[in-house]
């Protein structure tokens, strides 16, 4: 029972970092149908730009986002205005020039970070890094409730300003068809920039919050860039919710496999990717879709 | 027509007769860096052979290498002979290819890709856990089980195959029915084309091609770890040079594949790029998806072409 307490508890936990993670991918795939590879690398600068703030200036990693984001939701938009907005408009699957263009973004900044970084294993070690708390029994860092609580707050803005913002509703329009947003007179180009530059940011907050968890090194991200992609793939890019949901599901069924098999947690990229595949395969639409499956079925 | 054949098949005949008798009129370190560009010439034209002419990106080629390169380390420290090791670790590959090929091939154009970095990615990870495997420390080959001069003549004649096997494939019907695949696949299919099959098959023609690399690869540096032979960098570096040569010729990854030979041995001489040669790489993607999708072999031409129009129009 206990067990399974902590399973629980430790997946809500994680699934908000995860989600984090997710919705920057989320959000550029959505508006405008490209696959941001460079993720796991803008995660990795998060992490670093954090590091950089901690050991220089002293600020705490937390506080930190408040530099990191929007920096980042800048160095997006730059992106987006020199490299991205040149590529041929992708139609409605992602084209394969989008997809290699960021992923020599993603190798230029990986190995920009070799030089300004070297490649040493980095961790940040606060006062707090440590310490636990106890929550319904179960001891959990303190770290990872701040994380929780960062990725809460943040996924909470981005519903508000999805759903009541006049910015918010163009995205959710470009989303679901340019070319009626461009008829209605939203600015698509415009944002998409923002768009970029709000994946960029989402990835930025990702990665320092990353950071107080883990030890990273310039080739950090590429296992939670699969891990994001599993998510958006199983809970569908429509909404903040999905999202939230294949965070959990992803979530739980590893911490499910690390708690009742024997499972080594060394294998535990394997199993976000074995996830992602036969989400894939069995179930291209994800989660939605399988409710959606079970309405008909219920129906018919 | 004949005659241009007959011209191609003369050349290669040539290349790979100059490069049998290389050993023996060349310097060591010039050989060494020949077997380097031909290794690379394997791996840029094998996955051409899916990635270009079928258009399916893969992300996850090391694994094939790797696949050979245990297959031979293992079976060497059992004392089984290269002659028997090498064909078998080829097979293997072709084998996990068809295996991954199923699932992954039901996806369509970047999800492809992404399952493929996941297919890489599991791959190393299961490989360094492996104990019988050597776990993250790798193993090494048994003593005297090192010819170089056997392993440079088999691994330049694989690039010429190589070579061969891609202009064979591009004139045939099977090169144009990869061709309609690419171009797009439900036309294909309505046309009669049965993609799973063409895109497992040839999947599984260019993993053997890798894994039989990946057997000589293990033979020439009488090691392997995960860390070595399943590094997510090598299955980059086995995208990037087709794609900056020319993705979907068969001259393309050639030249991708001289070029970056060519610059890893100019960066190997500098230490401070080395740790950083991939920024390069990076940079020279960005550049190739933004100004010329074709790689160097469609700048090449275009400037041709601007030159004979010059030739003629001008003048």
């Amino acid at each position: 029972m206990q067990q399974a307490l902590d399973v629980v508890v430790n997946s809500f936990l994680a699934a908000g970092l995860y989600a984090t993670m997710a919705y920057g991918l989320a959000v550029i795939y959505g508006v405008m149908r490209i696959i941001n590879l460079a993720h796991a690398g803008i995660m990795m600068l998060g992490a670093y730009t954090t590091f950089t703030l901690f050991t220089h200036f002293s600020i705490d990693p937390f506080l930190s986002i408040v530099v990191v984001v929007p920096l980042f939701f800048a160095g997006g938009v730059a992106l987006y205005r020199t490299v991205v907005r040149r590529l041929p408009r992708s139609g409605s699957t992602p084209s394969m020039e989008s997809l290699l263009l960021l992923f020599g973004v993603w190798l230029v900044l990986q190995n920009l970070a070799y030089v300004l970084w070297s490649g040493d294993t980095q961790s940040i070690l606060t006062s707090y890094t440590l310490k636990s708390v106890s929550l319904l029994g179960v001891r959990v860092g303190v770290p990872s409730l701040g994380v929780f609580g960062m990725s809460a707050l943040s996924l909470l803005v981005l519903e508000f300003v999805l759903h009541r913002t006049y910015l918010g509703k163009a995205i959710r329009a470009v989303t679901q068809n340019r070319d009626a947003a461009l008829l209605s007179g939203v600015d698509a180009d415009r944002i998409s920039a923002v768009a970029f530059g709000v994946g960029t940011a989402f990835a930025g907050l990702a990665g320092t919050l990353l950071s107080t968890l883990f030890a990273f090194t310039p080739d950090f991200g590429r296992s939670f860039l699969l891990k994001a992609f599993c998510i958006i793939v199983l809970g569908g890019l429509e909404s903040v919710t999905g999202v939230a949901a294949g965070a959990f599901v992803l979530a739980l069924l590893e911490n499910v496999t690390a708690a009742y098999t024997a499972v080594p947690t060394s294998l535990q990229d394997a199993l976000s990717f074995t996830l992602l595949v036969v989400t894939l395969v069995v179930l291209p639409q994800g989660l939605p879709g399988l409710s959606r499956l079970a309405h008909v079925r219920r129906r018919g | 027509m004949t005659s241009k054949r007959a011209l191609e098949a003369a050349g290669m005949l040539a290349v790979a007769g100059a490069l049998y008798f290389a050993p023996s009129f060349l310097e060591r370190g010039t050989l060494n860096d020949l077997w380097s560009v031909a290794l690379a010439v394997v791996l840029a034209s094998s996955w051409n052979l899916l990635g270009g002419f079928a258009g399916q990106v893969s992300i996850g080629y090391s694994a094939f290498l790797g696949i050979g390169a245990y297959t031979t380390v293992l079976l060497a420290l059992q004392g089984t002979p290269p002659v028997l090791t090498l064909p078998l670790g080829a097979l293997l590959a072709a084998g996990f290819s068809v295996i991954i090929g199923y699932p992954t091939f039901r996806l369509r154009g970047p999800y492809f890709t992404i399952a493929t970095i996941g297919v890489g990615e599991a791959v190393r990870v299961v490989a360094s856990s492996l104990s019988f495997a050597g776990g993250a420390s790798g193993l090494r080959m048994p003593a005297g089980s090192y010819d170089f001069e056997s392993n440079f003549r088999s691994m330049t004649l694989l690039a010429v195959a190589l070579v061969w096997i891609a202009l064979a494939i591009s004139r045939s019907a099977f090169g144009s029915a990869l061709s309609a695949v690419r171009q797009d696949i439900d036309a294909a299919e309505a046309l009669g084309v049965n993609s799973t099959r063409l895109k497992v098959t040839v999947h599984a023609l260019s993993a053997a091609l890798v894994g039989l690399a990946g057997g000589l690869f293990a033979i020439n540096f009488q090691y392997v770890s995960p860390g070595s032979v399943f590094d997510f960098r090598l299955s980059l570096t086995i995208v990037l040079m087709p794609i900056v040569g020319g993705v979907g010729t068969v001259a393309g990854p050639v030249l991708g594949a001289i070029l970056f030979g060519w610059l890893q041995l100019k960066l190997l001489s500098i230490p401070a790029l080395l740790s950083s040669s991939l920024f390069i790489y990076g940079a020279l993607l960005i550049a190739v998806m933004l100004f010329e999708p074709k790689g160097l072999l469609g700048l090449v031409r275009r400037l041709w072409a601007r030159r004979l129009r010059r030739f003629y129009i001008d003048a």
